[in-house]
């Protein structure tokens, strides 16, 4: 980090304060975190429709580990590609912790939601992805 | 109770910016800004590039804040979900 060079508030750089402050943890139904929506939104239906292959074209053949890396096929742990791009609305209830999309076992599903939240711009899935991080 | 680990991105995946107690967040890897209150910040430094679950994450925490809740454990928990949702947390 480079900024906060010249700022001494406490919480400031790295959220370290120089002394001892009372941090409250706050109520279980508070909400503390808003997502800023940036210009990739679209409507909500097409939001649900929109599709994030696993992995992406470009990356065909390969497997996926627990983590979400893309690794050698038939390494030990990982699980294959998926067979069928996941549509917008699976993504949806998978990142949530729900069900496993159909026909995917939950170890491979949570292996391909880790996936999913390491995209980054430029790849395919990308703008599916970053759209379901939208509030309503 | 400590329920699932979570780990957070690196500190040079992020860009945070304090504002008057509220941070600005801009996560590199997805591209996208969050505005994050406190104890957000404090969870994914807490986090960052290091696994821990809520024991962990209340453990750090600690060593530089007075943790003021009615129920750490729950509070963390219910935190890291809305880190989960909003993709700056995820399952380690």
């Amino acid at each position: 980090m480079t900024m906060g060079d010249d700022v001494n508030e406490p919480g400031s750089e790295g959220f370290a304060p120089t002394r001892r402050v009372v941090l409250a943890l706050g109520a279980a139904a508070a909400s503390t975190v808003v997502t800023i929506r940036p210009a990739l939104a679209s409507t909500a239906g097409s939001v649900l429709n929109c599709e994030i292959p696993i992995p992406e074209p470009r990356s065909a053949g390969q497997y996926i580990d627990a983590a979400g890396n893309l690794v050698a096929p038939g390494t030990p742990g990982s699980f294959p590609p998926l067979g069928r791009p996941l549509k917008g609305e699976e993504v949806k209830k998978l990142l949530a912790g729900g069900p496993s999309p159909a026909g995917v076992d939950s170890q491979a599903a949570q292996a391909y939601a880790n996936y999913i939240r390491r995209l980054q711009a430029g790849m395919s899935g990308f703008t599916c992805y970053a759209s379901l991080q939208m509030p309503r | 109770m400590a329920g699932p680990a979570y780990i957070a991105d690196p500190p040079d995946a992020v860009r945070a910016v304090e504002l008057d107690g509220l941070t600005a967040l801009f996560h590199r890897p997805s591209g996208m800004t969050h505005i994050l209150a406190a104890p957000a910040p404090q969870i994914l430094a807490a986090l960052a590039a290091k696994a821990g679950d809520a024991e962990a994450i209340l453990a750090r925490i600690g060593e530089r804040f007075e943790i003021e809740a009615e129920d750490p454990a729950a509070a963390i928990a219910a935190r890291l979900a809305e880190l989960e949702a909003a993709g700056l947390v995820r399952r380690a």
